[in-house]
């Protein structure tokens, strides 16, 4: 049933009830995890979603409508309650969308091997081989290993003519390790995504990657939690990564700069950060989440928020491009079809510069080298711009050097605060997703994609215990 | 629909020959409401039915679901669910499914307000908070509100007894409010939470949410140090959820990852602190008669007096020590394999207000809200939040706003010592009844 043609029907069947524009969503995502938890196998699952969902705009009323029965019944119905509520939307509020070119095309990620086609008895001794490996080293307590799989396929009809089709396969693995030293007990984790087939699993010793988690926990259980306080720091590709991400992506979301509710409301053309700091945000690019094509078929090319530490613009869905006068970037994303779209980050990064990643350290007496192996996530208030994210085991600096491992970090800043005290970018670009997670918003999450090079700001609050 | 994917799923898996096998449906119906400074943005809505199947052959488990179109779709379910699981290892620790299921005696699950929703009210609702901060306070305005309902019919059978079914209702209000003045910004929020609209008053949220947002404004840093620490209810659960709960789930006992491991009968936190969960208590977000597994749901001590009294089960980590699930037994999503959980949390009151504990401190902060709580680390206990929004507080006085500071600390040394207390005034909200908590000392990462 995931096809154009019915895709095509139902939107037909929309534009007869008399809407001015519409939007027909058809998905089928299948997911497989594989779980090892302590040396017992804890799950195998497979989940699979298949649904519709339906925009409709009526005098300037958004109604939106989903079902994940898709026999002739529920169709109907569920294109009587979007016309519907687009109705009794248009009576409490109106607004228009910007008028986009019809595009047709069809995205495919390629790959060798797929992943849902691999005997299930090889995927499992994988998983169960690295997981009893790990849990047979020493003061290694407690440790989970996964194995996820990924197809996500997507049907958009817009009632302009558009019609895409974006499949996208990838796999990913991830470890955690929980070590114990006397009675401190600290965890680890790492993951690692590759857009494309099982070959990526294949090709790569998981062995070895979970061996590193486990000796770094190790080695986290025996240090020393950092003394709180305000520190230089230079910080790794995947820290500046959610750095950028929390600190600056949320906040440079269009839906929220129309509500008056992001910071930067109003800024564009001023200066938000260092003129060291470009940043991006791309649909595809090597490393990241592929979205060629939003969940409303807008095209989502390469959008220019920062360049040169001047505020550029917002990423913008096709009502909020409208609202703030500037062109539809593609950043309407949908978690699954029982929701409407949200403006969200596709993969958000800032562009490299000419620094060796040594020389950042130059000069240092005391600081911190903030890693993001390990990392559990971040979170900000993109209203005030106050941020805030947990990272994994870091160095302290001592005279240009990272000299002793500190655990349990935590930074914080304010964002506008932040980006401006960045004094070096590197050169070494590096961007990464993940099959396991993504970005909430809204109750939604989503994949997405982020990094950048190291960076080194002067100023940024540490917490650690 | 849903009994008959349940009791079809059954009795396939019995007809292809599993040990054992356990279905469980959800049909959820939804309205959702957005709005935000433009007037109501959408209105959605939309159904939805998942389905979980857990498969046992001798010991292999597996878990298999989706979203289904149809009740045939069940079967492709339990056929891929057969075919994995025969070609699993065995989970030596592996006993059985619940062996009994039943349903506790629970109130006041469904407001028909709910069930079927009067669209126009809602939207008003919606359309009050847009307006009402700004008639509240002219330096305040709502950025968005958001109406959530939902009706949830769950229905759970396994190949020991008899299919269950449980209709519930729940209504999630989220209003944000911003207040702006002389180039200062701050931004609050309230929200409701519950399965019915019997203590809904979005008066009182509006006037909340505006009132710590104006307050806030023009906030800073207070300098690294050791604090006195208030947290009204809203963020001690955040905390709590954060860190205790994980720690008392015997999953991560058991596996390693809890500090409670081996201190059940120690005095863990201090004596003014006592928990409970009460999957049965009427009026919160988690209130059910059975478990994702369709275990009954029960009320049972987690901390007394600072002692601590049980972890928390659902079925395989029971059987693992020979006791019976507590009834926690609970699904991140319709396909995933069940692990325990809190249904309801509550902290018995103390005394006062939260002005009483206020009128107390000689130098610390009364914590509003907080981001990045949730990225606190459970297996070593160590707490790490930022503030958003704060005030200050010297003698006994609120003096001045705080944001953008990080309090950390290890959670079982910060709510230990023996003036650790809790207000009398209680609120509840989703799964939690909490009064505020006051925290005689932790260090806070500022200037």
């Amino acid at each position: 049933m995931v096809e154009t043609d019915f895709a095509q029907w139902v939107l037909e069947k929309v534009l007869e009830k008399g809407v001015e524009q519409a939007v027909v969503r058809l998905q089928e995502r299948v997911y497989e995890s594989i779980t090892y938890d302590t040396g017992v196998l804890r799950s195998y699952s497979v989940s699979r979603v298949v649904g519709l969902g339906i925009r409709a705009i009526t005098k300037g009323g958004t109604g939106y409508a989903y079902t994940s029965s898709l026999d002739r019944n529920s169709v109907v119905r569920a294109i009587d309650r979007a016309v519907t509520l687009s109705k009794v939307a248009s009576e409490f509020g109106k607004k228009s969308i910007a008028s986009v070119s019809p595009v047709r095309d069809r995205f495919r990620v390629e790959f060798k091997v797929d992943p849902h086609q691999v005997d299930p008895k090889i995927k499992v001794d994988l998983v169960k081989e690295v997981n009893t490996n790990s849990m047979k080293r020493e003061s290694i307590v407690s440790a989970i290993t996964r194995l996820g799989l990924e197809r996500d396929r997507r049907i958009i009809l817009a009632s302009e003519g558009t019609e895409i089709e974006v499949d996208v396969v990838g796999v990913g693995f991830a470890h955690m390790a929980v070590a114990k030293y006397g009675a401190v007990i600290e965890r680890v984790s790492d993951r690692e995504s590759f857009i494309g087939g099982y070959e990526y699993i294949e090709k790569r010793d998981w062995g070895v990657f979970a061996e590193e988690v486990d000796k770094l926990a190790v080695k986290a259980s025996q240090a020393k939690t950092p003394p709180p306080g305000t520190y230089v720091a230079v910080v790794d590709n995947e820290v500046v990564g959610l750095l950028l991400h929390e600190a600056f992506g949320h906040a440079s979301e269009g839906d929220g700069v129309v509500a008056g509710a992001s910071i930067l409301k109003g800024r564009i053309g001023e200066k938000v950060a260092s003129e060291l700091v470009t940043i991006v945000d791309a649909g595809v690019i090597e490393g990241g989440y592929p979205v060629p094509y939003d969940d409303e078929g807008v095209p989502k090319g390469k959008t220019v928020i920062v360049d040169r530490g001047v505020l550029k613009g917002y990423l913008t869905s096709r009502d909020t491009s409208k609202e703030l006068d500037l062109e539809p970037t593609g950043n309407a994303r949908a978690q699954d079809i029982s929701f409407d779209t949200l403006v969200r980050q596709t993969n958000y990064y800032a562009e490299p510069r000419d620094r060796k990643v040594d020389e950042l350290f130059e000069g240092i007496t005391y600081g911190i080298y903030l890693k993001g192996r390990g990392a559990m996530g971040g979170q900000v208030n993109p209203s005030v711009g106050t941020y805030t994210f947990s990272i994994g085991p870091s160095y302290i600096i001592r005279n240009g050097e990272p000299s002793e491992l500190v655990r349990g970090v935590v930074v914080s800043g304010n964002i506008l605060e932040t980006l401006k005290e960045v004094d070096a970018v590197a050169n070494d670009l590096k961007i990464t997703t993940s099959v396991f997670g993504g970005c909430g918003k809204g109750g939604q999450m989503v994949r997405v994609g982020d990094g950048g090079p190291h960076i080194r700001t002067r100023k940024i609050v540490v917490g650690g215990g | 629909m849903i009994e008959n994917v349940v009791e079809r799923g059954i009795k396939l898996g019995r007809k292809l020959g599993v040990s054992e096998i356990e279905v469980y449906a959800i049909k959820r119906t939804g309205l959702d409401i957005v709005g935000t400074i433009r007037g109501v943005e959408r209105v959605s809505s939309g159904e939805r039915v998942d389905v979980g199947v857990r498969v046992v052959i001798g010991k292999k488990a597996t878990v298999q679901g989706g979203l289904v179109s149809r009740v045939e779709d069940v079967d492709t379910i339990v056929e891929t669910a057969v075919k994995i699981a025969s070609t699993l290892p065995e989970d030596p620790q592996w006993i059985s499914l619940p062996r009994s299921l039943g349903k506790s005696q629970v109130e006041g699950l469904v407001d028909p307000r709910i069930r079927e929703p009067d669209i126009e009210y809602f939207i008003e609702i919606a359309q009050f908070l847009l307006k009402k901060a700004g008639e509240i306070d002219k330096r305040a305005f709502t950025s968005s509100v958001s109406v959530h309902i939902t009706t949830a019919e769950r229905a759970i059978g396994n190949s020991y007894g008899e299919t269950l079914r449980e209709e519930s209702t729940e209504l999630d209000v989220f209003v944000s409010v911003k207040a702006v003045e002389a180039g200062e910004e701050s931004g609050y929020y309230d929200a409701y939470s519950a399965p019915t609209l019997a203590r809904f008053n979005p008066e009182e949220m509006i006037s909340k949410a505006t009132e710590v947002a104006v307050k806030t404004l023009g906030a800073k840093r207070v300098d690294t140090g050791v604090y006195e620490l208030i947290l009204i209810p809203r963020v001690f659960a955040g905390v709590l959820q954060s860190l205790i709960v994980p720690a008392v789930c015997a999953d991560s006992v058991q596996k390693g990852r809890s500090p409670l491991k081996g201190r059940i009968g120690s005095q863990v936190i201090s004596e003014n602190l006592t928990m409970i969960d009460d999957g049965t208590y009427q009026g919160l977000t988690g209130t059910r008669g059975f478990d994702d597994e369709g275990v009954p749901t029960t009320r049972k001590s987690i901390f007394d007096r600072g002692t601590l009294k049980g972890f928390l089960y659902d079925t395989y980590t029971a059987l693992v020590e020979g006791r019976s699930s507590t009834g926690n037994a609970f699904r991140g999503t319709p396909y995933s394999t069940p692990s325990p959980w809190i249904s309801n949390l509550i902290v018995e009151s103390g005394r006062g207000d939260l002005s009483d504990l206020v009128r107390d401190v000689r130098k610390g902060v009364v914590v509003y809200s907080t981001i990045g709580e949730w990225l606190s680390n459970p297996v070593s206990g160590l707490l790490n939040a930022t503030i958003t929004n704060g005030m200050y507080v010297e003698n006994g006085e609120e003096k001045f706003p705080v944001r953008g500071v990080v309090i950390s600390g290890n959670i079982y040394e910060v709510l230990k010592p023996a003036d650790v207390r809790v207000s009398g005034e209680v609120e509840s909200f989703g799964r939690y009844v909490l009064p505020a908590n006051y925290i005689p000392k932790i260090v806070i990462a500022g200037k």
